[in-house]
Order: C-alpha cells, then sequence, then structure tokens
C-alpha cells in the first residue's frame, strides 16, 4: 500500500499505524462478508465511506502533521457546507454527507458532521499526525471509525444495528404508524439542520444536545443522554462518535418507513371510509369486495352477500332500492392503476352474477 | 331436520335478557336448520357482542340458552307512556339465513297495543316488508321501543285499539297502563 508506506516513512511516531491498518483490512474484509447479508444501501454507504477514508489517509499522510490536520478540518468544513444543500447535490458530490442522504433525512448529515467535527478537534489535540488519517476517516461515521480504533466491536454493533433496522423494517404496520407521527415535523427538521449548521462552528457542544432534544420525543430512545441538559454526551464521551452515527441511524430509521407506508398509504385511506368486513356477513373484506361499489347509495357489501341478494329480491341493503344492473365503476381515486384494476373487477363480476 | 345446537356454548355468557324472568317462555321450539351457520352465525355472534358493548336504552337482548338462533329480548316501558314501568319480553329468532331474512319477534308479555296482536305478534313494516340486511337487533329494538310512544295506526294488526288510539287517545291510555299494571309487572 503506497498510502502505509507514506505514513511511516513521514510519522515516526505512529509505529502503531500500520497494526491499524490491518486491522482496518481485516474489519474491511469481514464488513464484506457481512455486507452480503444486508442490503444495497449499507453496502452504497460502506463502500462510500471506504472511498473517502482512503483518499483522506493519502492525504493526511502525504502533509505534515498540522497541515494534515488542516486538510481534513477544511475538508470537514467544506462539506458541511455542502450539507446544507439538497439532496441530490450533496450526493453528487460524495460526500461524508452522502452516507446518510441516501436515506432522505437532511438533518442526518449534519449530525455526522457533528461528529467528525468534534472528533477531530478532540483527536487534534490528543494525537499526532497519524491520528488525523484515523481522524478523517472517522468522519465518514461510526463504521470507518470503529475499524480503525475498535475494529471488530465497532462493526459488528454497526451490525447489529443494521440488522435491528431491517428486522424493524419488517415490523408491523402499528409500529410503522406510531414512527409516521414522526414525520410529520419533516419540515420543521428542514429548519433546524440550516439552523445548527450555522451554529455549528461557534458552539459546538449544543449542537447535539439540540439534536437530541429534537429525536427523544421521537420515541427512538437510541441515546440515553437526558434531552433537556447541554451535556447530552457528558457522560458518555468516549462513546460519542459511535453512538452519533448510532442515532443518525435510527434517526433515518422513520423516514425509510415512512417512506414504505407511503406505499400502503392508498390501503390507509381506504380503510378510513370503507368497511374492513361485510356489515352482511361480518367476513373480511378482501381487494375485490373494497372495490366493489355495488350501489349508489355508497353500501358496501361482500360479493357473495350481494350475489344472494340478488338472488333474493334485488335491494340494496343501505338505501332499499333495487339494484342497478351494472355497479358503479370505479370510485374516483387518485391511483388510476387502482381504478382500472376495480373496473375491471367489477365488470367480471357481473358476467359472473 | 332439527339442527341440534348449531352453536353450543357460544352464547351462554351473555347475560342480556336471559334467564331474567320465565314469563310466558315457549319451549320445544324447532331450531333452525345449521346449513348457514358459518354466515349467519357470525353475524349473530357480532351483535351479540355489540349489544352487549352498547344496547339501546331500555333495552337488553341475548340468547336465551346455548342456541345462538333463539334470544329473548326485554324493553322497559319509555316513561311518559301508558308502558311506563312495565317489562316486556319479546323471543326473538333468528332464521338460518338470518342477514337477508328477518328475525321474528315476538311479545311473550301481554300489551295492549295496536301493532300487537294476542298472541304476541309484531307487526313492524321493518320485521317484514322493509326488512334490510343492515338492519341489527339493536335497530330493530330502537324501533320497538319507539313503536311504543307512537303506535303506527295506519297499519294496526288491532284495528279497534288504533281506532281508540286516534279516537279517545285518554282512554287508550288508561287500558293500556291498566294492561301494564296486570301483565308487564
Amino acid at each position: 500500500m503506497v498510502s502505509d508506506s507514506i505514513i511511516n516513512a513521514s510519522i515516526p511516531v505512529a509505529s502503531s499505524n500500520p497494526k491499524d491498518f490491518a486491522k482496518k483490512k481485516r474489519a474491511n474484509r469481514s464488513a464484506k462478508l457481512k455486507q452480503c447479508k444486508l442490503d444495497a444501501r449499507r453496502e452504497q454507504w460502506l463502500s462510500q465511506v471506504k472511498n473517502k477514508g482512503s483518499r483522506q489517509e493519502l492525504n493526511g499522510g502525504g502533509g505534515a502533521c498540522g497541515q494534515g490536520m488542516q486538510v481534513t478540518n477544511e475538508r470537514v468544513q467544506l462539506m458541511e457546507k455542502l450539507a446544507i444543500k439538497p439532496r441530490g447535490e450533496a450526493e453528487e458530490n460524495g460526500g461524508y454527507t452522502n452516507t446518510y442522504n441516501d436515506f432522505d433525512s437532511p438533518s442526518n448529515s449534519p449530525t455526522s458532521h457533528t461528529s467528525s467535527l468534534l472528533e477531530g478537534n478532540d483527536s487534534g489535540t490528543n494525537f499526532t499526525g497519524g491520528s488525523s488519517s484515523s481522524n478523517s476517516s472517522s468522519s465518514g461515521g461510526c463504521c470507518s471509525r470503529s475499524m480503525s480504533e475498535e475494529d471488530n466491536e465497532g462493526d459488528d454493533d454497526c451490525l447489529d444495528d443494521w440488522e435491528a433496522v431491517a428486522d424493524a423494517l419488517a415490523a408491523t404496520d402499528k409500529k410503522q404508524e406510531q414512527l409516521n407521527s414522526s414525520l410529520d415535523s419533516a419540515p420543521e427538521r428542514d429548519d433546524n439542520v440550516v439552523h445548527m449548521s450555522s451554529q455549528q462552528e461557534a458552539s459546538d457542544p449544543k449542537v447535539p444536545a439540540k439534536d437530541t432534544s429534537q429525536q427523544n420525543p421521537k420515541g427512538r430512545g437510541a441515546v440515553p443522554g437526558s434531552p433537556v441538559g447541554i451535556h447530552a454526551w457528558r457522560p458518555n464521551d468516549a462513546f460519542r462518535p459511535q453512538s452519533l452515527p448510532n442515532l443518525s441511524k435510527q434517526y433515518t430509521f422513520p423516514m425509510n418507513s415512512g417512506r414504505h407506508y407511503q406505499g400502503c398509504s392508498v390501503w390507509g385511506c381506504k380503510s378510513l371510509s370503507i368497511p374492513t368486513s361485510c356489515p352482511i356477513c361480518c367476513e373480511d373484506l378482501d381487494f375485490t369486495d373494497t372495490s366493489f361499489l355495488p350501489c349508489p347509495c355508497g353500501f358496501r357489501l361482500c360479493l357473495f352477500c350481494h350475489k344472494r341478494i340478488l338472488e333474493d329480491d334485488g335491494r340494496c341493503p343501505g338505501c332499499r332500492k333495487q339494484y342497478k344492473h351494472d355497479p358503479i365503476e370505479g370510485e374516483t381515486t387518485k391511483d388510476a392503476g387502482c381504478l382500472i384494476f376495480r373496473a375491471a373487477r367489477s365488470c367480471s363480476m357481473i358476467s359472473r352474477s | 331436520m332439527y339442527g341440534g345446537a348449531p352453536a353450543a356454548g357460544i352464547g351462554t355468557s351473555c347475560g342480556g335478557g336471559s334467564g331474567s324472568g320465565g314469563r310466558g317462555r315457549g319451549g320445544g321450539r324447532t331450531w333452525p336448520s345449521t346449513t348457514s351457520v358459518s354466515s349467519s352465525g357470525k353475524r349473530i355472534q357480532k351483535e351479540m357482542t355489540e349489544l352487549s358493548m352498547e344496547a339501546p336504552p331500555d333495552c337488553a337482548a341475548g340468547p336465551k340458552g346455548d342456541n345462538l338462533y333463539h334470544w329473548v329480548a326485554t324493553i322497559f316501558g319509555p316513561p311518559g307512556t301508558p308502558y311506563e314501568g312495565g317489562i316486556y319480553f319479546l323471543d326473538i329468532t333468528f332464521p338460518s339465513d338470518y342477514p337477508f331474512k328477518p328475525p321474528k319477534v315476538v311479545f311473550k308479555t301481554r300489551i295492549y297495543h295496536c301493532n300487537v296482536d294476542p298472541a304476541g305478534n309484531v307487526s313492524l313494516d321493518i320485521l317484514t316488508d322493509n326488512w334490510s340486511p343492515a338492519l341489527t337487533i339493536s335497530k330493530v329494538l330502537l324501533a320497538l321501543r319507539s313503536m311504543f310512544t307512537n303506535p303506527q295506526t295506519y297499519k294496526p294488526v288491532v284495528p279497534g285499539i288504533a281506532h281508540l288510539y286516534l279516537g279517545d287517545k285518554a282512554k287508550h291510555d288508561e287500558i293500556a297502563s291498566q294492561w301494564t299494571l296486570r301483565f308487564a309487572r
């Protein structure tokens, strides 16, 4: 590795660096093995982090210690500015911001930036240039940082978290609805993003505190920090870089599930206006039944009961009027596909009965 | 063919009017066949749970015994009517094709009312011609209760009572309250 040798040559203090790097490589390999379990998003996310990390390493290793720090800091600041920009733009630039922008939550990138910035300040005072590489890689988020310092443990933690997210994604609708309520505050969060990033240089500790206070009411108790105090990160300062990306990941979860829920929102709306079970026989209405509107009065019933009534006197139970021969074709809904399907189904019903 | 007990043991827990009085309870009634238990049984069971949760005012209903298709209902005479203070028991028999056919409602308590014949048969339009599968026992009880306050004199089952009601309401009310005292307490 080129970067490895460069670091070795220029910085004699960083004797532990090759070991670190080997660890990193090992962690990389294990992470790659685990990637097959995870979804495409995580894959993308990881690869981006990796790319960024190695590039940063070259940068930090080539220059002097202070210069490296400056470069990284500049970069962080640059990325921070980028973070404010809309999602698509940020993705083009492919910075650290990219890591979470994938998930549609604009405030995630600032969070990860906060972590990177804080981490940068910390390690800048404690370590020499060698740490700048780890520092820069840590700015990518939880994963790369854990590779360099707490390799496997951190990675496992990350993996667990992602598995939890995957599990939760497949969880019940109830949960989703619960979480979906947090979606309502999306524009509000946008505001906060701008606000936070503008405040970031001035008062660093306030930002995460603000963040937690913003997130904790959402019911994702990812961070044990108190929502009120400014010292939200004080108790577990050492774990801050880990917990911060965790927090962001948890934060992305509602967004993800929200997107998932939007797909089902058609059904959610329908269930409000359409009974879930047939009022005549009390059996559950399936899709065909719910899309079946036999009478202009709006009284819905299942096809079995409708057929039974047609055999009898053929009057609508809702309005006692005689059923017209052809049922009302497809009420006006927003999605055209559903409309077509509905009409087709009701037509087929007629031919049968 | 006697259907046996189509839903044995299901309705035992529901109180309603069951066991609250042996007045005029008809025994040995033939139960409806079990051909369509799956459709009507579920519906009746749902109505039962709904009734136990929220019954109409001054009304109660529930299965008589183990048979889900045979209920007993009680209606308290509404205040402000000559039937005030009376407790009226009714037998409700669900046909096997219940929601599509109306339930049979029979007064087991004698009542002086132009819409109830001496045998206790009720002439209520929603129980005959105007029945709709969307109606429930809860709504039937409400209709019966409103029948106490507003007799349907245009379509009486006992024309004499209807005539008296239209011609001399005071006399009608007096007789009705007498009957209430005699039979419904």
